[in-house]
Formats: C-alpha cells, structure tokens, sequence
C-alpha cells in the first residue's frame, strides 16, 4: 500500500510534466495541420505527424535559428571542456583534502546550483564596469556582449555541477588504490593519473553531460551580459524568447521541444552511466 | 629490518603513541591487536602515507621518515585488496614493473612467472570485479611481490576469507617469506592465523605496542592485563577469587627477578609471571618498563608493588575429571566442582563448572577425552590444574578491552 502510494506521486508528477509538452506538441501540430495544404492523406495520423515533424524541420532550418542552434552547440561545447578542466582538480582536491576552510569552499562552489542564475549575469556585467574588470576587457579579452561572454557566462553556472559531479565521483574510489599505486613505485600526481583518473572517466563523462545540458538552457543571465542580438549573442534559448514576444509561438514552442528532447537525451544518458558507475 | 624509534602520530582523536619496533631480516612478524588499536595507521605510517608527528622509521637501515612511499622498497597489501579494477589481472601484477622501467620482454616473463607461482595464470586476462576474495588475495600478493620488496606489509589479508582460504594463503604467505627471505610484516587479529605464520608477533592497544614475544608467549604468558583480555583464556579472574577458591589468602609481591621479554617495544610494559599454588609462595604485582628506545634506554626497569592482580588460566590447560584421582601428582591442583554448561564447539567442548567456593571455571578438553569421559549436567567433577599454567597478570595503564 505504502510503496503503491509513493509510485503514485510518481505516476502524477511525470504525467503532469508529459501533459505539458503534450500540449505543446499539439499546438505546434495544429499550427502545422493550419499552414500546410490539405492531402488526399487528411484525417490520418501518421500523416499528420508527418507534417508536424516537416513544420518543425522547415522551422529549425530557418537561417536565425541555425545560427542560434550552431552558437549555444560550439559555446555549450566548449563550456564543458572548459569545466571539465576545471572540474577535475577542484573535485579532487575537495575530495582528498580537508583545510580550514573546506566547508566554506564547498559553500561557495555549490551557490550558483541554488542562486537563480540571472545574478551571475548581473554580477558579471557590475564586475567588468569595475577597474579591474575593465583593464580585462581593454587588456585581455571583451567578455561583454560578445561570444565569449556567453561561455563565461555557462562556466560560472553550470561548473558547480560539474564539480559536484566530479567531487562525487573521486568520492567513490578508494584512496587506498592510489596509496597502493604509490607503493609500486608512483608519484601523487602518477597515482592520479594512472588509478584515481581513469577510474573516474564515467563520472566524468556524467559530468561533461551535466555541464552540457546546464550550458545548452541558459538564458537569464545571457539576457544580462550579452543580450539578445541576431546572428551574433543569439543562443537558442534567446529565440525562444525572442520569437514569443513577436507573437511566432509556433516556432518558439517547436525550438523548445527540440531543447527539451536534447535535454531528455542527456538525461537519459547521465542515468544509464551513473548507474553502471553505482554498480 | 624494520626498525621505528618512537614514532607518533596524530589523527583526529587518535593517537600512535611512541610507538618502537624492530623486526629482523627474513622475520615473519605480526601485528595483533583489536579493532582501533592503531594497528592499520602504523602500518601506513611504515608505507609512508602520513607525515610523522615524531619518532623515525628505517627500513634496511636506511631512515625512510621523509622518503616518498616509492622510495621504501615496500610491497603493501591492504585489507581490501585495492586491486585496480579498471586493469586485467596481467596489468595489475604488471602496474609496479611498467613504473620501475622494466623492458616490455622481461616485464612480460616475470608476471608470467608471478602469475604461474600464485596460481593466477588462467586469470590474467579478466578483471577484479568478477575475482573470489581467495583469488583476489593471490593477484594482490603477486602484485605487490613484482616490484621485488624487501619488505611486504600485509593489513589483515586473510580476514574476509572463509577458514579454509584463509589457511591455504597463511601457508603460502609463510612459504614466500622461507623462499625469498623477504621480511613480512603482518596485521591481523586472529590468533589462529598468528600461529599459523608469524615468528613473533607484538599486540598493540590504543596507540601503543605493549608485549612483543613468541606467538606462544603471547598466548600463554600475557604481560599484562589488556593483553590477557585480548588473547582470551577462557579463565581470567582477580587473584582474590583464585586464591579463596584453592584456600591461600596472601599474594606476595614483589618478585626480585622479573620475566619480562627482553625486546618488548614499549615504555608501559606491565610483566606477568608464573605462580607456586597452592602451598608455596604466589608472586605477583611486579611492573616492569622496558624499552628499545634510546630515549628511554637510561629507564629500563621501574618497578611497582601491590597493584591489582589477576589470574589466567587457558580453558585448554584445564583437565575435567569424572572420579577424584587417588594420588594427585605433584604440581598440580585439584578443585572439586559441579558441571553446569556443556557447548560442543565442533573440534572442542567448552565445559562451563563451578567450584565449590562458587568460583566459575572454563575447560576446554578435546574431543576425545570428551567422548570418552561421558560428561552431563550437574555432574560433580574435579579439575586439574597444573600450578605451570596459572599464569598471573597485573593490571596495566591500558583501559580494558
């Protein structure tokens, strides 16, 4: 009774989520069905689906929304290589070592997983109007409205997970193979490379995959620190936008259900490889 | 071999506290202890994972305080294994070879070998994951002997496998340490698998080695009460009890010469000596520090009287009779008492009795002798004891176990 009630929010929670890409999906379906000319095929619904996925082709194919989608691909992309190098060292440092003041350490990776994101936007765009900030967009790199303020923008955010993830990961292998390791005749640094490292590549992968799909739907604090600007800071989140507030729902929608099936990949992914890692 | 001079550490709440030891060449040592004794932590402390808070560790006579765990020549086996489990069993065995710079030919023959003279040959090409704990034991093994060690650091290798694994990897380590010369430092807490391997052995307790000694020593001659606690007799009961029970009411004490060992390892060493009963003299009390420390090498011997003393007598030493013998030998006690808990423990049967002074008393006669004797319930009977295995034990420092 107990386990059948919990299935049961389980049950309600899911369906809730599906009802609402649902109707979505029908609505993108029916503005399809309106636009398209009417077939000898009408009334069937393969047909119809058919015509769902041409309208959705024909949408994602616009030159706009290509450049959106190749944009929050390449920066996304790079966000998790960026992260990764960054994720590796930092969860394993937080890992294996404990110091003074580990637990506020820990506080500060884990506050962009809970802030909501638009105030790293905020605080980005109020750093690079401060002295030091602008001698590194006069001396060093333009973060501010360009491309590259869309993948600081990414790292600051979705890093967190990653390193959370990676933190987890080392959190799994024993230390003791990497002191055995160093018994066979292996420095720390080979002990890590050679044992903790390769033992962590599925958790890594995990967290490459969380990083992504962090990166990939980030839209608050772009809108703040590189705006919204066609064919140069448009990642595809911001069409969304975008689209809807010039009243071409359909395609706003038929962009987000393409995020979401990117993300439910993802998803499905980071379960399947955490749960070989569990096992 | 192993030579560590007043070594401690720190660790959180715990403490190894001037810990000395010394191991000879070729010697196959234990290292007994119970749960939390410091028995792990000083082994890694000898493998060179922790910075010492003091003291000094030289292994070949060479000091290795500060060096690198590689540059110990140490082989380390931990109590799980710790084999790599995303390498086969070949690369495992193979993992020290490849760091030492080992040509791919001779790398190759020398794990072939390794892998033919463990028994782990038909393995080489699988992973850990899907290893028996008796298999897991062996690559390890392999493992850590590929890198030649002068000296093969073992935590508890034998203790998550079943009796009769556990024999045969006892017998194979003692057979490694006689063919190789290699110097075997081993951690357990299992007495059975101490007699089985170990030349000497040393007990340790909350930080501290406090007797080291023949495996016989330490299981028939405790030097102090922790110890006594921890090898389990069977019988241990203040002295008091003892001598109401066989009709003395004094404890001498002190005892001019002592007979404690002469490489015991720690400053609080509490010595334990033979009783004269029940007619001659009972001697006990005597507290004996001794150390290898030059530290405390001026200090050897202090001595203090009148402490709390207690009795230990193995269960195994107690003979159950049925009939009170005529002419009792002599060097020997006789109780008379009444049998109250029969336990066949397969190989043994433990005899619970109770003498006539209400003392309670532990026997532990083989299988045979059981047999043959016919013992049931409430039978009266009379225990033999000889005087050599009444063994008295001062209380120490140590809190008990």
């Amino acid at each position: 009774m107990f386990a059948a009630s919990t299935l049961a929010f389980v049950v309600l929670f899911v369906i809730g989520w599906l009802a609402l890409f649902a109707t979505d999906l029908n609505y993108v379906l029916a503005d399809a069905y309106r636009r398209m000319p009417v077939g000898p095929e009408d009334g069937n619904p393969l047909w119809l689906a058919l015509r769902g996925l041409a309208s959705a082709a024909r949408v994602l194919g616009e030159r706009e929304i290509l450049a959106a989608l190749w944009l929050s691909l390449w920066t996304s992309s790079l966000s998790v290589i960026i992260g990764l190098l960054m994720a590796i060292p930092i969860g394993y440092a937080m890992s294996r070592y404990r110091f003074l003041t580990h637990p506020l350490a820990e506080a500060i990776i884990d506050l962009p997983i809970i802030l909501p994101p638009v105030i790293v936007g905020l605080s980005l765009l109020v750093f690079f109007q401060s002295p030091v900030g602008k001698w590194i967009e006069n001396s060093l790199v333009q973060f501010v409205f360009q491309r590259k303020g869309i993948v600081l923008c990414q790292l600051m955010v979705s890093a967190s997970l990653g390193i959370r993830a990676a933190a987890l990961t080392f959190d799994g292998i024993d230390p003791r193979l990497e002191h055995v390791a160093m018994t066979l005749g292996c420095t720390r640094a080979g002990a890590f490379f050679r044992v903790a490292l390769p033992m962590a590549v599925r958790g890594l992968v995990v967290a490459g995959i969380l990083i992504w799909t962090r990166a990939f739907g980030l839209f608050g604090p772009l809108m703040v620190f590189v705006g919204a600007v066609r064919f140069r800071t448009e990642v595809l989140p911001t069409t969304i936008y975008l689209e809807q507030s010039v009243g071409r729902l359909e395609v706003a929608l038929t962009v987000a259900l393409f995020m979401v099936l990117l993300a439910a990949v993802g998803l499905v992914i980071v379960r399947t490889i955490g749960l070989r890692v569990q096992k | 071999m192993i030579r560590v001079e007043n070594l401690c550490l720190s660790v959180g709440t715990f403490a190894l506290r001037r810990v000395c030891l010394d191991v000879g060449p070729g010697e196959y040592f234990v290292l007994l202890g119970p749960t939390g004794s410091g028995k792990t932590l000083l082994l890694e402390c000898l493998c060179g994972l922790y910075r010492l808070d003091s003291g000094r560790v030289a292994i070949a006579g060479r000091d290795v305080t500060a060096a690198e765990s590689r540059h110990r020549q140490i082989g380390f086996l931990p109590q799980d294994y710790a084999l790599f489990p995303h390498l086969t069993v070949r690369e495992n065995i193979a993992f020290g070879l490849r760091r030492a710079g080992a040509d791919r030919r001779q790398l190759r023959q020398q794990v072939e070998q390794l892998m033919v003279e463990l028994g782990v040959a038909h393995l080489a090409d699988r992973r850990p994951r899907g290893l028996s704990g008796g298999e897991k034991q062996r690559v390890a093994l392999a493992r850590a002997l590929a890198v030649r060690p002068q000296v093969l650091l073992l935590d508890e290798p034998v203790s998550a496998l079943d009796e009769s694994t556990r024999d045969d990897i006892c017998r194979l380590l003692r057979q490694l340490n006689r063919q190789t010369g290699t110097t075997v430092l081993h951690v357990c807490h299992n007495f059975g698998e101490m007699m089985l391997v170990a030349d000497r052995a040393a007990v340790m307790a909350n930080g501290r080695i406090i007797q080291v000694g023949t495996p016989s020593e330490i299981l028939r001659r405790p030097a102090s009460l922790t110890v006594a606690q921890f090898v389990q007799p069977g019988n241990l009961l203040p002295a008091a009890k003892w001598l109401a029970a066989i009709g003395q009411r004094k404890v001498d004490s002190p005892r001019a010469a002592t007979s404690c060992n002469a490489d015991a390892s720690s400053h609080g060493q509490a010595a334990g000596h033979d009783v004269v009963m029940p007619d001659a003299v009972l001697r006990a009390g005597d507290r004996t520090h001794q150390t290898c420390c030059p530290a405390q090498a001026s200090a050897t011997r202090k001595t203090h009287s009148g402490q709390h003393t207690w009795v230990m007598i193995r269960c195994e030493n107690i003979r159950v009779l049925t009939a009170a013998p005529e002419s009792p030998p002599p060097g020997v006690t006789i109780l008379p008492g009444r049998l109250v808990e029969i336990t066949d423990l397969g190989a043994t049967v433990r005899l619970r009795t109770v003498v006539d002074s209400g003392l309670e008393l532990l026997a532990a006669p083989g299988k045979r002798e059981y047999s043959s004797d016919n013992y049931f319930l409430d039978q009266n009977v009379f225990l033999e004891i000889a005087h050599k295995d009444v063994h008295l034990v001062a209380e120490d420092g140590h809190s008990p176990l």
